[in-house]
């Protein structure tokens, strides 16, 4: 099923992409098939580090396809294309590449393989600051720093007083950059880099830099510039700053692009690995299937009440693989009795399948004061869900059936399911169903008279 | 090449101003650092000779001014010599992050020497008037010779610094490889004329360089003049090929480093 899904979501991520190759302007950025090995051991990082240079000295550079003890491909054929005006999210987990692409992209590092083309000029955000030395003031700082990112003299002139003007710096221009809290610093480095203009740039986590209000400030910037022609790539981990930024967004998992699409379809994509695990787990997930069947209680073993079976099941009755957040479901518990039983309760009791072991939830009819009766033969018992509140994830459940007195007649102690992910769940621990509407401010007083 | 070398000009000179005037700045004496060192260094080297300690043979100029002067020639070679590896592992972070042309750090670096030199020019001035060193028309050349000693140590430092960003233990060698080299340079006594001592001292790159640049200053008459060339030759190559390898194994050393 979530294979299933996988392909659906690919498939939609590459119609868009051509139908905007249609539309839009000319292509920026072209990444193709570029993969890069790194060396997690930094004594053999070193001296393969002195190999490679070696051997780009002599110009025999080409058996770059193989890994050499200890490597892992950092990136793993990736191709990319970035179109004037545009904004690209790029996702991940960490370690999954994204600064390595963005190096690349900024031609800092080589690719081992594959060819990068760029028409215009990259400006890398991941370096704030880059050449700010402290003891200078910051007006010569400025100098320096967009010196670096590639102005010259005339540019900076020019665009001195937007960047101070941006950075609110005020008075403390001409004082040395070491008497400026981190983040004046952090905003005076964000105004050079903004004020270069470029036509491509790379912004990797540095907005996080000063208050809510600086922030704003940022994002309405980069949104200016985007309108006069600028695209971006765009590295968060905070979803809603890819949603609000980038139509569109790549998504890299160790080092290989999974998904390029509509930003919605991929940061849900995202998100639900993220909470589900990776994709060794996710194979566990196929296999089960949401239901789970119980051999038959020997002879003697019985309490008079057994559970033969448990699976989920929509509001229609039809059986569900997994859980989706929001949604209704209800568990159904199929069970059979040697006899009238009345009075039965039903506990099912709800942990994170890798978390810590506490319990999610931990619904009891007992508690409910809600009494079962259950006839002679075979009869189900409904847990029903008018809305799914937990959020994407594994969970394992323990279900029990029980008489006063915690006089327990039947248990199953693990049941694993799945939870599907919607969109917009990221930073929350559970669904909250919820409306937004507008009201006149006039009823204000209509509903406290009410 | 050559295009990034005229692209980074620009940069290359901001980075020299932010770099000087934030040495300076932070610093009491400021200027006088260039002085003190060459003057301290003749003084004591003065004081050993006239008690006895040192038995050094008589230099054409005296002894106080030759030292002095070949002190700070001497001091213009360890600073191109170290200049390529401090810039690159000073400049690290911004390597790491920022795609501009390499070639501005050691350019920048060569200006820091010149600045240096610059300051030390008053010095030398000052002791060719205080000793009343007669000067000939040759003093005109003196600079093209002392370009070659700059080069010579570009050169080595060239191909010394990608080893140096990836391994500390290039910085560590430099500092240790530089007081023995002092030794077998003419720089404390003049070039000894028998032995294998004298050997030594001619198959040392920077003798003929650092003698003709003092020769050319002062008397006028070269007394090491193939050596002179072959030295330049060594010097330029080094110089041409270090700048190549530098550029190449630019990303390899980026690569290697943390962002």
């Amino acid at each position: 099923m979530v294979s299933l899904k996988d392909s659906q979501s690919v498939g939609k991520a590459t119609d868009i992409v051509s139908k905007s190759t249609m539309t839009d302007g000319d292509v920026l950025l072209s990444v193709q098939g570029v993969s890069k090995k790194f060396c997690r051991d930094l004594k053999r990082s070193l001296i393969y580090g002195v190999q490679d240079i070696a051997a780009e000295m002599v110009g025999l550079r080409d058996s770059c396809d193989s890994l050499r003890k200890r490597e892992f491909w950092a990136l793993d054929n990736v191709s990319l294309e970035l179109r004037r005006g545009t904004a690209l999210g790029l996702v991940g987990s960490n370690g999954s590449g994204k600064s390595t692409l963005l190096r690349i992209i900024a031609g800092l590092i080589k690719p081992d393989a594959g060819t990068i083309e760029i028409k215009g000029k990259v400006a890398p955000l991941i370096a704030l600051g880059a050449g700010f030395n402290p003891i200078l003031t910051g007006r010569e700082n400025i100098y320096a720093n967009m010196s670096i990112l590639g102005l010259s003299k005339a540019e900076i002139d020019e665009r001195f007083d937007d960047v101070v003007e941006f950075a609110e710096i005020g008075d403390a221009i001409d004082s040395p950059v070491q008497s400026y809290s981190s983040g004046m610093a952090a905003r005076l480095g964000f105004a050079c880099a903004v004020h270069t203009e470029p036509d491509i740039l790379l912004i990797d986590e540095v907005l996080a830099v000063g208050d809510m209000r600086f922030r704003v400030k940022c994002y309405r910037r980069l949104s200016e510039l985007r309108k006069s022609g600028t695209s971006f790539i765009m590295v968060a981990h905070n979803p809603h700053v890819i949603l609000s930024m980038c139509d569109q967004s790549a998504y890299l998992n160790r080092g290989k692009l999974l998904i390029v699409g509509d930003t919605p379809s991929v940061i849900t994509k995202y998100e639900e690995d993220l909470f589900l695990g990776d994709s060794e787990n996710k194979k566990i997930d196929e296999e089960s299937s949401g239901s789970l069947t119980l051999p038959e209680k020997l002879e003697g073993t019985s309490y008079g009440l057994d559970i033969m079976s448990l699976h989920w099941e929509n509001s229609q009755g039809q059986k569900l693989k997994s859980l989706k957040t929001a949604n209704s479901a209800a568990l159904c518990v199929k069970c059979r009795s040697d006899s009238n039983l009345d009075d039965i309760f039903l506990t099912v009791i709800v942990r994170q399948a890798f978390g810590e072991g506490e319990s999610v939830l931990n619904l009891s009819s007992e508690k409910d004061d809600c009494k079962l009766n259950i006839s002679a033969g075979i009869s189900q018992v409904l847990l029903k869900m008018p809305s799914c509140s937990l959020k994407a994830g594994r969970y394992v459940m323990k279900v029990y059936l029980s008489q006063k007195g915690h006089r327990i007649l039947d248990v199953v102690e693990s049941f694993y399911f799945t939870v599907e992910n919607i969109p917009g769940m990221s930073q929350c621990l559970f669904h909250q169903p919820h409306d937004w509407l507008i009201r006149a401010a006039s009823h204000e007083d209509d509903s406290r008279s009410l | 090449m050559i295009g990034d070398l005229l692209a980074s000009r620009e940069l290359a000179w901001r980075l020299l101003v932010r770099d000087i005037s934030a040495q300076y700045r932070q610093s009491f004496l400021g200027v006088m650092w260039a002085f003190i060192p060459p003057i301290m260094t003749a003084m004591g080297l003065i004081a050993a000779k006239n008690s006895g300690v040192l038995n050094i043979s008589e230099t054409d100029l005296p002894y106080a001014a030759y030292v002095m002067f070949s002190t700070a020639l001497w001091q213009i070679f360890v600073e191109a010599l170290n200049g390529p590896v401090v810039a690159v592992n000073q400049a690290k972070p911004m390597l790491a992050k920022i795609n501009f042309p390499r070639e501005a750090l050691i350019l920048s670096k060569l200006g820091e020497v010149g600045f240096n030199f610059g300051i030390k020019l008053f010095l030398i001035i000052g002791l060719f008037i205080w000793f009343k060193i007669p000067v000939t028309a040759s003093i005109v050349l003196a600079p093209v010779a002392l370009i070659h000693l700059v080069v010579l140590g570009t050169g080595f430092g060239l191909l010394l610094s990608p080893l140096g960003a990836l391994y500390n233990d290039i910085q560590k060698v430099l500092a240790m490889i530089v007081a023995p080299w002092l030794l077998i340079t003419p720089v404390m006594y003049p070039v000894p004329q028998e032995g294998w001592f004298r050997m030594i001292v001619a198959l040392n790159p920077v003798t003929p360089l650092l003698v003709t640049t003092r020769e050319l200053a002062t008397t006028g008459v070269l007394t090491e003049t193939s050596g002179f060339w072959w030295s330049s030759t060594l010097a330029f190559g080094c110089l041409i090929f270090g700048w190549l390898l530098y550029r190449l194994a630019m990303p390899y050393i980026v690569e290697r480093m943390s962002a």
